[in-house]
């Protein structure tokens, strides 16, 4: 769709990155904190961090906290399983808060809001409060969503997936950090002279500051769209607004999107059911002290730095050669060998060996979530927010699944629930082999016989009335830059040259 | 394929073998005698209360049984209902990898006559049910005998701890007044933001 440039001042806005038409940034550049397109990364990706941070923030204490507290296996299971699963619909309403009200005040608002339960783990007393907290803390996990959102409002598509990569990927290094951090600050508020049982609770002021001060930060320095914030920018109809049913509708009739979000239950899923296990596994089985479990847990969640935007990284390079068959055989086979080496985590009994194993496993799991949004762009346009919030959602259900499956209670011991978990993600990854886009082919089969081009697709999330008003010009335009998804190799049928609806400048 | 099998055999073979060298409770014989002040049922608080605990030499046993023992550790351990469903305070047969016990009381050199000592149970002592075994180590600090407060199923003569909170009276005000904080402000924000709004719609 055409914006048309109307004679104002945004137009004479200078900014300090390159933009496109719509003021996107152009480039990415993560040195740099120039408003508003990198100040919104560097923002978005610490807020998020810090979210994670105070997520997992219980299970490097947690050896400390279950002796406080009285708690059982099955409390911890149960705490670990509310702290995922709060998320899962926060997630999916949190598209929807952002289209209304704009990223920035979405995501500050979740954070304040959330904040106050991080502050409350400090005086939690009994299963059910430490529960309570973990279940409310875990809401803010939502802000995923927000930071997806963010990134595509600033950069245009060519350097979103990096934005993208980067902020999520640095975002989930909180639940590794937090593994560091938890310990260390336990154990300078022990050496003051607190004993266990008050020094866990002070630790969470840490986190609960944190994060409320990134909400500060959001708010105050933050932006929605390049040109400014939602409430001040005239909406001139230049962005016309969805109908909701409709974009829900087309969401929840793509089998695609409901795959995705399965299989990322099983990478990122299991990366969020890992970061609550790790350092009491490793704490309990091996006998080492709380400090270096929360080290080696660390080194888990730190391989976020380059592992997952690794991932979408090596999904564009696939693309290019072999296209959308290309980014979903390497979905398929990053997330598989994950699979296995979380068969073998909790195979090997030695301490060097599970942390060896741990790392490598570490760095599949999560290059496969990065490979995961390298496909779900794609999977639909109109509804590209619900279908990226169901995705987001699907993992946080994996996580749910696999702990009150596997690490509840005393079913099984924790490496034969990790074995577990291992082949659970091997069956799990299957469904990938079902992806099927009619105009780029499967892992399966090629392009569909017929010819179906990229317009076709992306036209049919569109009524004929609607496609009367023009409202699918987005569309089209998105179809048009998605033909490299071809890949090298041109199987499918060659681009429509004359097309029924006359575009302009497309 | 056959040669991965055989790494992962190796693997596994060599974590068994590593683990599978130290005493093991069931050859342990119940040579001491250990008394306790706690009755059985009794609830003792967690850095008040103290406990005095006695222990000897059983002479029934043939003499020259304790010839080896060098010294005598006294142990705070877990009641069986205290290690339901917590895998991290599980009895196993191996010493080494024994959770039941976690807490040392105390340390001495061995005399087959009546020893005791008076000990205050420390802060962090978590809320569970007790009792106490003495472990007789020889010179190569490994176990070589024992002897507890209560029978061989730990049915019997059993106490309670009750831990401290943790919880202070400022803890539970500043978390309760930034908690506050965080919600009012999000309140600003929405007013800031409302004015902001209309001022730039007034322009």
């Amino acid at each position: 769709m055409e914006v048309e440039q109307k004679p104002n001042d945004l137009s004479t806005q200078k900014f300090p990155l390159p933009v496109d038409s719509e003021h996107k940034a152009t480039v990415f550049r993560v040195h740099s904190f120039a408003p508003p397109h990198m100040r919104a990364f560097h923002i978005s990706w610490i807020s998020f961090f810090s979210c994670f941070v105070s997520t997992f923030a219980a299970p490097p204490l947690l050896p400390i906290i279950r002796d406080n507290l009285n708690l059982t296996s099955t409390d911890i299971g149960n705490a670990g399983i509310a702290a995922v699963s709060g998320a899962v619909f926060a997630r999916v309403a949190m598209g929807t808060a952002c289209d209304l009200v704009g990223p920035r005040l979405a995501s500050s608002s979740l954070i304040l809001l959330t904040a106050p339960a991080v502050f409350c783990s400090s005086i939690s007393n009994s299963p059910v409060s430490f529960l309570l907290v973990r279940f409310f803390t875990g809401f803010s996990l939502a802000t995923f969503v927000s930071t997806q959102f963010w990134m595509s409002s600033m950069f245009t598509a060519r350097v979103v997936g990096t934005a993208n990569g980067l902020a999520g990927g640095w975002g989930n290094l909180g639940g590794g950090a937090t593994q560091l951090i938890m310990p260390l600050v336990f154990s300078v508020i022990r050496d003051i002279g607190a004993t266990k049982f008050t020094a866990w609770r002070i630790a969470f002021f840490i986190p609960a500051l944190f994060q409320t001060l990134s909400a500060y930060a959001i708010f105050f320095l933050g932006q929605d769209m390049p040109d400014g914030n939602y409430s001040k920018l005239h909406k001139s109809g230049e962005r016309h607004k969805d109908n909701f049913p409709q974009v829900l509708y087309h969401a929840v009739t793509n089998y695609r999107g409901w795959i995705l979000a399965l299989t990322y239950g099983y990478c990122f899923g299991v990366e969020l059911t890992v970061d609550n296990i790790i350092a009491q596994y490793f704490y309990d089985r091996f006998n080492v002290n709380l400090r270096t479990a929360g080290m080696i847990a660390a080194s888990f969640g730190l391989a976020n730095i380059f592992s997952r935007p690794g991932g979408g990284i090596l999904s564009d390079a696939v693309a290019k050669r072999f296209g959308m068959r290309g980014r979903l055989w390497t979905l398929w086979m990053v997330q598989t060998i994950g699979g296995l080496l979380c068969v073998l985590l909790g195979k090997v009994g030695s301490l060097g060996a599970s942390v060896a194993v741990m790392l490598v496993f570490s760095i599949f799991c999560q290059a496969a979530c990065g490979l995961t949004f390298g496909v779900v762009p794609f999977v639909s346009r109109r509804s590209l927010g619900i279908i990226s919030g169901m995705t987001g959602g699907g993992g946080n259900v994996g996580a749910v699944l696999t702990q009150v499956i596997l690490f509840r209670g005393s079913r099984f011991s924790t490496e034969t629930g990790i074995t577990l978990m291992g082949i659970m993600i091997l069956c799990c990854s299957l469904p990938i082999w079902l992806i099927y886009f009619p105009q780029w082919g499967g892992m399966l089969h090629g392009p569909s016989s017929k010819g179906t081009t990229e317009e076709e697709y992306y036209m049919s999330e569109w009524s004929s009335t609607e496609r009367n008003k023009g409202f699918h010009q987005a569309s089209m335009k998105f179809a048009d830059n998605s033909r490299s998804e071809r890949g090298r190799r041109v199987e499918s049928a060659p681009a429509p040259v004359d097309q029924g609806t006359p575009s302009p400048g497309v | 394929m056959a040669a991965g099998g055989f790494l992962l055999a190796l693997l596994l073979l060599s974590c068994l073998a590593a683990s599978s060298n130290g005493v093991t409770f069931s050859s342990l014989q119940r040579t001491l005698i250990v008394r306790a002040s706690p009755t059985q049922g009794q609830v003792l608080k967690a850095g008040e209360d103290k406990i005095t605990v006695t222990w000897s030499y059983n002479n029934t046993f043939p003499p020259g049984t304790d010839s080896t023992y060098k010294t005598i550790k006294v142990k705070l351990c877990y009641a069986p209902i205290s290690q339901v469903d917590r895998a991290w305070r599980k009895t196993v047969d191996d010493l080494a990898k024994d959770k039941t016990c976690q807490f040392k009381i105390v340390a001495k050199p061995y005399s087959a006559s009546n020893s005791t000592i008076t000990w205050t149970i420390e802060r962090d002592t978590p809320t569970a049910t007790y009792f106490l075994r003495a472990y007789a180590f020889n010179s190569a600090e490994e176990e070589v005998a024992f002897g507890q407060t209560t029978d061989a199923h730990k049915t019997t003569n059993l106490f309670q701890v009750e831990a401290i909170s943790g919880r202070h009276a400022s803890l539970d005000i500043a978390a309760i007044c930034f908690s506050s904080f965080s919600v009012l402000s999000l309140f600003g924000f929405f007013f800031i933001e409302k004015r902001k709004g209309k001022a730039s719609r007034q322009k």
